[in-house]
């Protein structure tokens, strides 16, 4: 293998592929805009529900209004409940959606409260179990009914000369001791290792096919065959022009992530105050580094597989299983309860999933990270061995 | 010079079993002479020609082009041969130019006498004016073109025609024939491909009849006419074709 030779067909290759339109868009404006565009349209539709929620009322019923007047006027009060006049068919009308729930009131409760507080009195709500507006209602309601319970209590305290302090002995508060980068990257690492290796792979897909079965399809097969290089340089020279695309488009995705988490701070903040956000550059570099050899993997392998096809459509519905056999170690990540430990580091693309969750979140298990360097390194060996074989094979490359 | 010494191809095929492209091939083809590999589509020319090119790699059997063993150095066999067919497309998203330059430096050429020798060439091949085009925006006859120029940029000894007028109209073919044929006149070894008996009687020095993997009849034009007591061309080779079956 001549470097020179090498460095001539990696600049035609790559020169090759930044003039073809399907590359440009997968690998290069596809990872810039993703993380953009599913912040923005995550945060607009929360925010559209936020508002509605606010903004939509829950038609309800009190059966027995006239048992607890001051229960009614607080239910009133709330906003998001429209009480209806009471009617028989309620639980019809529960079933049919017309109405999110109703509240039965015992009878004569507010004077039974008063006269005898130590009967046993009970509150009945009905609703419609899983649907989502009628518990939201029930949740309403409860609230209500809680407060006005608390008030009863606090009053019968008063009445007797004693604080209702007494019912709090102490409390118990919360308070976070993670960095904003911990709990940033907590949430993050749950979904952000699987986009990054999905668009690993997708980086390399387009210009693998490319340089393979776009060769075959074009005709310039024969033509860069008859040519002095050997088998390994031109294997070399498209391997490295996919490997550049798919690490071009990891390093863009980061970025992007970065600049959108940033970025998209402030709309976050909207949606929950609590969270702060941070980025930490050493899990992303961490990150970057862990996804070389994967990135290795990928490209060897989508050449491999592509240079098999007759052409560009073919190569598509070739690389269509890969892309699953990626996807489902890809969202490791998801689950939750799924740890990492010494054997699973050895599962290619799974064990880059699950080590990426960790090292957002800020844990560096050096002993798995090295672990899962070398091994992905040994895949990587075994799948260039493997494109360098097909293309060593004249019924691969002039498969008619 | 090329010499091929009883080339075999044997293809394994799924539905055929084992398919002999090419069975026991021997011919020699001087310095200065154009020899022409006639047959019918499928008989084994271009499977004979890519061994020749080492894009495909002989079962048995073996050949010499310009001195070197297409088994044994393959590297060095491609750097002497300029290898043109039908199927030997451009790189559509480079320029003519472009094109041209990338297949000067797979030779190994330095810049400063590529971008003379290219001169040369887009001059001679009246190039110029679509230098800087994109070869997939070229004509056909442009293509043509450039196809000529990225064969011989690094100025080969061995020149391999694979059916290279196949699809191409009157005045495109009568370019590549011209190119041939200034092959030739430049002492260049030229071999090619064709099925058309017309180009053949105007080209070759030497025919050899191909049919089903073997060569069956071999000679100048006027050896053939009297061993088959026949004047035309298509008439010799239906009677050596025949004479199989």
């Amino acid at each position: 293998m001549n470097g020179r030779t090498l460095a001539v067909i990696y600049r035609k290759e790559l020169l090759d592929t930044l003039r073809d339109r399907r590359t440009l868009i997968s690998s290069i404006l596809v990872p810039l805009l993703l993380f953009p565009l599913l912040t923005l349209g995550f945060g607009a539709l929360a925010i559209f529900l936020a508002v509605k929620v606010t903004r939509d009322t829950a038609p309800i019923m009190i059966l027995g209004e006239k048992n607890a007047p001051q229960l009614v006027r607080k239910l009133n009060k709330e906003r998001t409940l429209e009480v209806l006049v009471p009617a028989p068919d309620y639980a019809k009308r529960i079933n049919d959606k017309t109405l999110r729930a109703a509240v039965e009131v015992p009878e004569n409760l507010e004077e039974r409260l008063r006269t005898n507080p130590e009967e046993n009195l009970q509150v009945v709500v009905y609703y419609f179990e899983g649907e989502l507006r009628s518990q939201a209602a029930v949740r309403t309601i409860e609230k209500v009914v809680r407060e006005y319970r608390d008030e009863i209590v606090e009053s019968r305290f008063h009445e007797r000369g004693l604080s209702p302090d007494l019912l709090k002995p102490f409390v118990a508060e919360r308070k976070n001791v993670a960095s904003a980068e911990k709990v940033t990257g907590n949430i993050l690492g749950l979904i952000l290792p699987y986009f990054i290796i999905i668009l690993c792979l997708t980086g390399a897909l387009y210009p693998a096919i490319d340089l393979t079965a776009g060769e075959k399809e074009r005709g310039t097969i024969e033509t860069i065959l008859a040519s002095p290089i050997s088998r390994a340089e031109l294997v070399g020279g498209k391997f490295l022009v996919v490997l550049t695309a798919a690490l071009v488009t990891t390093a863009l995705s980061i970025l992007s992530l970065a600049v959108t988490v940033l970025g998209g701070a402030g709309l976050l903040q909207q949606i929950s105050s609590k969270l702060v956000v941070a980025v930490s550059g050493k899990a992303a570099a961490a990150v970057f580094f862990l996804i070389l050899p994967l990135a290795f993997v990928f490209s060897a392998v989508l050449l491999a597989v592509a240079l098999a096809a007759r052409n560009y459509r073919e190569a598509q519905t070739y690389t269509m299983p890969l892309m699953f056999v990626v996807i489902l170690p890809a969202m490791a990540s998801f689950l939750p309860g799924v740890e990492l430990n010494a054997r699973l580091a050895l599962v290619p693309i799974l064990n880059i999933s699950l080590v990426a969750k960790e090292i957002f979140a800020g844990n560096y298990p050096w002993p798995l990270i090295g672990l899962i360097f070398g091994s992905t390194c040994v895949y990587a060996v075994i799948a260039l061995f493997f494109a360098y074989r097909q293309f060593q094979k004249e019924a691969v490359l002039f498969r008619t | 010079m090329i010499e091929a010494q009883q080339l075999r191809k044997v293809f394994r095929d799924k539905k055929r079993g084992e398919v002999r492209a090419v069975d026991g091939v021997s011919f020699y083809c001087k310095p200065g002479q154009i020899y022409g590999l006639l047959g019918a589509n499928g008989a084994g020319k271009t499977t004979t020609l890519r061994m020749l090119a080492t894009i495909l790699q002989p079962t048995d059997g073996t050949a010499k082009v310009a001195g070197h063993d297409v088994v044994q150095e393959p590297d060095q066999v491609r750097t002497k041969v300029g290898f043109l067919s039908t199927a030997t497309a451009l790189y559509g998203r480079l320029t003519a130019r472009e094109m041209v330059e990338y297949f000067g430096r797979l030779n190994g050429m330095e810049n400063g006498k590529l971008r003379q020798r290219i001169d040369e060439i887009f001059t001679r091949l009246e190039m110029n004016e679509f230098r800087d085009r994109r070869c997939e925006k070229l004509s056909t006859g442009m293509k043509q073109k450039v196809s000529i120029a990225r064969t011989i940029v690094h100025d080969p000894p061995v020149m391999i025609f694979d059916e290279p007028t196949v699809g191409l109209d009157v005045m495109t073919a009568r370019t590549i024939v011209q190119f041939v044929r200034e092959c030739r006149d430049r002492g260049k070894t030229v071999i090619f491909s064709t099925h058309v008996m017309s180009e053949a009687e105007k080209l070759c020095d030497n025919i050899g009849i191909i049919h089903n993997g073997k060569l069956l009849a071999e000679g100048t034009l006027a050896e053939l006419r009297g061993r088959f007591g026949l004047e035309d061309l298509e008439d010799i080779f239906v009677k050596v074709v025949e004479g199989t079956e």
